[in-house]
């Protein structure tokens, strides 16, 4: 079976939610997102990220517990797997590869 | 105070967003608020709707059905539990499969058929505009109505206003084509150029503008074509017509699609009307020659029109005894009968009677299905009353029944579509039609409303009627209405056999009506008489022809004949002494050489036929005694009367034969002596040899005509021929009827079926009290018959009218007797017995110990 994909704006997340380790929910991830970028993103295409790529086994979540913010709703937190992080190591070797290919000439 | 998002964009969020997803985007949604809600509070609610629109989107749309869940699950438990009640009541099952799928498999079939009838000449496009010029001829006795009018009439239509465009046509007739050297026949007419302006026959590409318009033009369909020339790219070729002793070289000038099947004329051929009319003698006001039809700019002008046109043809023709009408082009083929002046039906009558069978039938397996349900309902009594107990609404027991009477429909509409497929051929055979399956919308449509009708109609009293127990009383164990439904399926019962009854003896009728005329002695002899029509050198020397045909071997006898059943050429213009204004008649006119009267085996009532020895014979005349009786003259033979060709002196009556049909009465006829312009050849052959005699014949004709094409007719084909639809009514009547006592019957089988297995127990003990064979017999066939005889007794009433109405159409027909009703209800009561006995004798022969040692 063919390796499941991993989209561009699904790598920034998966990398954001290994970054902030633990702490990554929708909110904390557009905002890192968003100051990183220097872009407004909106929420549900973090969503939408987070949602396909727990489907495909990259991350996987958990609720966090209950407090007086956000009108009482609990934050569902998100982790890298260790799919997820194979996913993104091949992602980064095979660009690194790429870039050290790039001949010198070419700048000139 | 905490800042609340917006209520309706939470709501909206919450009905459509999947339930795992609604907290986390909820609460995101509300914290991103919360911290935008500190710059700009009404940004952040604008912000916050968009964000909620943009969670629509089928990753967090819930899925909707999932909500009525309950609503499905109980739909699927319906659904096992019908399959389930299948599977256990087999029986009962395959009788309702097998009286619903061929029911709904001959209500397809007529659909099929009617829907055929009804599209007949509905194809060309401007069908609502196109009407018939129809006259109306009275005299003494009473007004007959013929398709024919005056061909000169066409020129004068012009000048009515109404009158888009008009065409002017003859009939179609057989005829003689050649082209190097091979001879056909083919089917063909004349008309004029504007024919394809009113009509929607198809011209292919490729010929002339105005095809008809050169004299010696001919327009041949692709299929003659082929056989003409082996090819449709035939402008301009060269055909030789034939007809009798006229020919014609004439130029293809243009190349037609083959008549479809929908259109009532078939034809091969046209030819032009400029060089009919030039050709024939009779041009005349008085002469009823032509077709024309009109297409009139708005079909409410109908009247208007037509008292146009008839004021025009008043005019020239000065008679006040004719009438001309006009009627719909294309409802000529359904109402095609006119009594005494007035529209009288004609094949709609078979469309409207096959409607109502087809309903019956439908109608007599909705009962099957229902009594089996029914009767079946005390088993299933307990599994009613505890989905009862459990809470059970009665609408969704109501929707159980449904479904499972919904779902067997359903599969006898497929088991119904297989045999339609499989049985068509066969249908076509029968029908005369060539009828093919394939799918269009209204079929579609039909098969769906039969369904839902069969579904609902033999559905729902058995879903009102199982659903309304009341559960404590069944849990009790007792079934409380007794009497009254045994009542209503006893009902149902009578309706079943009552209808099957009535299409018995239609069937007994149709069929007597039909032997009858076959076997009816017309006045003349119609067996093994063969003719065939003179042309190229027959034509000349008859005589040799006549002796030639004599000679061989099985052959009595030859004359020269002009007779044609079915009637021919009819004339007004017969003067005689005596003859007053109110003695305008018609009269048939037939044209015959020496001996055709006693070789067709008709009867001299006075006088003598037309002989060898008298040689002054070219200005005799027969007639027949309807005539003499018409004209009103005594001792005839001797006298003279003047006929439009001069005046002829009467040699002799001959006894009334019938000319036409049975349909309608024996009409005035005169007998030319005219050999030389009579059309046929006719000879009459011995018994029993008759193969080795045509071919003797026709190597005669081989031999003195060589090149034309032998094409020997039988007198009793034709006359047989006249009554295609009635046969083509009969074959098909006495399928569906069979049809509807069979499915009665299987009903009947599972309801006699039913009641034995419940009064086994009772027959037990009965045996054991020393009952006898025939007492139970007696006891368990007495319930059925009595139903049957009741149902006799409804049905012999219904079905005395409708025969009385049907035999009114012939002139000549049978006379109703008991005994085709008394046949048909011993023979429904019979069928019945039979039924009901196997498993009656079954049951009267079960040793009493094994229905009675278990409780």
């Amino acid at each position: 079976m063919k390796a499941p994909s991993l989209g561009e704006f699904e790598e920034l997340v998966l990398l954001m939610v290994a970054a902030l380790h633990n702490e990554a929910y929708g909110v904390a991830i557009l905002e890192s997102l968003e100051t990183k970028l220097s872009k407004k993103v909106n929420i549900s295409a973090i969503h939408v990220a987070l949602k396909r790529m727990e489907e495909k086994g990259f991350v996987k979540s958990r609720f966090g517990g209950i407090t007086a913010d956000r009108g009482g709703r609990r934050k569902k937190f998100y982790v890298i797997t260790a799919f997820g992080k194979q996913a993104l190591d091949q992602q980064y070797s095979i660009r690194t590869e790429l870039y050290q290919q790039i001949p010198e000439i070419s700048f000139n | 105070m905490r800042p609340t998002p917006p209520h309706r964009a939470i709501k909206f969020l919450r009905w459509f967003c999947r339930e795992d997803f609604i907290e986390e985007v909820e609460g995101d949604l509300i914290e991103i608020f919360e911290m935008q809600f500190e710059d700009s509070p009404k940004k952040a609610r604008r912000k916050f709707y968009w964000s909620v629109l943009k969670y629509f989107r089928p990753e967090f749309i819930k899925a909707f059905s999932n909500q009525n869940s309950n609503y499905l699950t109980m739909q699927r438990h319906n659904l096992k539990l019908t399959i389930r009640s299948f599977l256990k009541y087999r029986s009962q099952f395959l009788i309702n499969l097998i009286g619903l799928s061929t029911a709904i498999a001959a209500v397809l079939f007529i659909y099929l058929w009617v829907s055929d009838e009804l599209g007949m000449d509905k194809f060309h496009q401007k069908d609502e505009q196109l009407f018939q010029i129809y006259s109306n001829h009275s005299d003494a006795a009473g007004i007959s109505t013929w398709k024919g009018v005056p061909g000169l009439l066409k020129d004068e239509l012009e000048t009515v206003p109404e009158v888009e465009s008009s065409t002017v046509y003859t009939d179609t007739h057989d005829f003689t084509l050649s082209s190097n050297d091979s001879y056909f026949r083919a089917l063909g007419k004349f008309a004029d150029s504007s024919f394809f302006d009113v009509f929607s026959y198809q011209l292919l590409s490729g010929g002339n503008k105005n095809p008809l318009k050169d004299e010696s033009a001919i327009i041949i369909s692709e299929s003659l074509a082929q056989k003409l020339f082996g090819s449709t790219d035939v402008i301009g070729k060269s055909v030789t017509w034939h007809f009798w002793e006229k020919q014609k070289e004439v130029f293809v000038s243009g190349v037609m699609k083959n008549t479809p099947n929908t259109s009532s004329d078939q034809f091969d051929f046209i030819m032009s009307w400029e060089f009919y009319h030039d050709m024939i003698e009779y041009k005349q006001w008085g002469n009823y020659y032509a077709r024309i039809v009109v297409a009139i700019n708005n079909p409410a002008n109908q009247q208007q029109a037509a008292s146009t046109i008839d004021k025009i043809f008043k005019e020239n023709a000065q008679t006040e005894k004719v009438t001309l009408f006009l009627k719909k082009y294309s409802d000529q083929y359904l109402f095609g009968n006119y009594e005494n002046g007035k529209e009288a039906g004609g094949r709609i009558e078979y469309v409207r009677l096959f409607s109502i069978v087809a309903f019956f039938i439908l109608f007599i397996a909705c009962i099957n299905f229902i009594n089996l349900s029914t009767a079946k309902a005390s088993q299933r009594t307990k599994e009613i009353s505890v989905k009862k107990t459990l809470g059970a609404s009665r609408p969704s027991l109501i929707n159980q029944h449904l479904t499972e009477s919904v779902l067997i429909s359903v599969a006898s509409m497929f088991l119904a579509l297989g045999l339609v497929w499989v049985l068509l051929p066969q249908f076509n055979l029968v029908s005369g039609k060539a009828l093919s399956f394939a799918f269009t919308w209204p079929f579609a449509l039909t098969a769906i409303s039969v369904v839902v009708f069969v579904g609902l109609i033999a559905g729902s009293y058995p879903a009102l009627y199982l659903s309304s127990f009341d559960p404590i009383a069944l849990l009790k164990g007792k079934l409380a209405k007794g009497k009254g439904e045994v009542r209503g399926r006893q009902v149902l019962v009578v309706i079943q056999f009552a209808l099957s009854i009535i299409l018995i003896v239609a069937v007994i009728v149709v069929q007597g009506q039909m032997s009858f005329l076959q076997n009816k002695n017309l006045g003349y002899d119609r067996d093994n008489i063969l003719y065939f029509e003179r042309e190229g050198k027959i034509l000349e020397n008859s005589e040799t022809v006549l002796h030639a045909i004599k000679q061989v071997k099985g052959v009595e006898g030859a004359a020269l004949s002009g007779f044609i059943i079915g009637g021919g050429n009819s004339t007004g213009g017969v003067d005689w002494e005596g003859k007053t204004e109110e003695d305008q008649i018609q009269f048939w006119e037939i044209k015959a050489g020496t001996g055709m009267l006693e070789l067709m085996g008709m009867e001299m009532a006075a006088g003598r036929e037309f002989t060898e020895e008298f040689s002054a014979d070219s200005a005799s005349v027969i007639i027949n005694e309807t005539a003499l009786e018409a004209m009103g003259m005594e001792d005839p033979i001797g006298k003279t009367i003047t006929h439009y060709t001069g005046e002829k002196k009467i040699v002799g009556v001959v006894k009334d034969f019938n000319l036409i049909s049975l349909h309608t009465k024996i009409e005035p006829m005169i007998i030319l002596y005219n050999p030389k312009e009579t059309h046929f050849v006719i000879a009459k052959l011995e018994k029993g040899n008759e193969a080795q005699t045509i071919q003797g014949i026709e190597e005669v004709y081989k031999k003195i005509n060589p090149g034309y094409v032998f094409k020997p007719q039988f007198l009793d084909q034709d006359y047989e021929a006249l009554y295609k639809a009635e046969q083509r009514v009969s074959g098909l009547a006495k399928y569906f009827s069979a049809l509807a006592i069979l499915i009665s019957c299987l009903g009947l089988f599972g309801l006699s079926a039913f009641t034995l297995e419940r009064r086994t127990k009772e027959i037990g003990i009965r045996k054991v009290l020393g009952a006898g064979q025939f007492n139970i017999l007696y006891l368990l066939s007495g319930d059925f018959t009595k139903m049957i005889l009741i149902g006799i007794l409804i049905s012999l009433p219904v079905s005395y009218y409708l025969a009385d109405q049907w035999l009114a159409n012939f002139a000549f027909h049978i006379s109703l007797s008991w005994w085709i009703f008394a046949l048909a209800g011993v023979s429904a009561l019979a069928v019945a017995w039979l039924t009901v006995s196997i498993q009656t004798i079954k049951a009267s022969n079960t040793n009493p110990v094994d229905t009675l040692k278990s409780e």
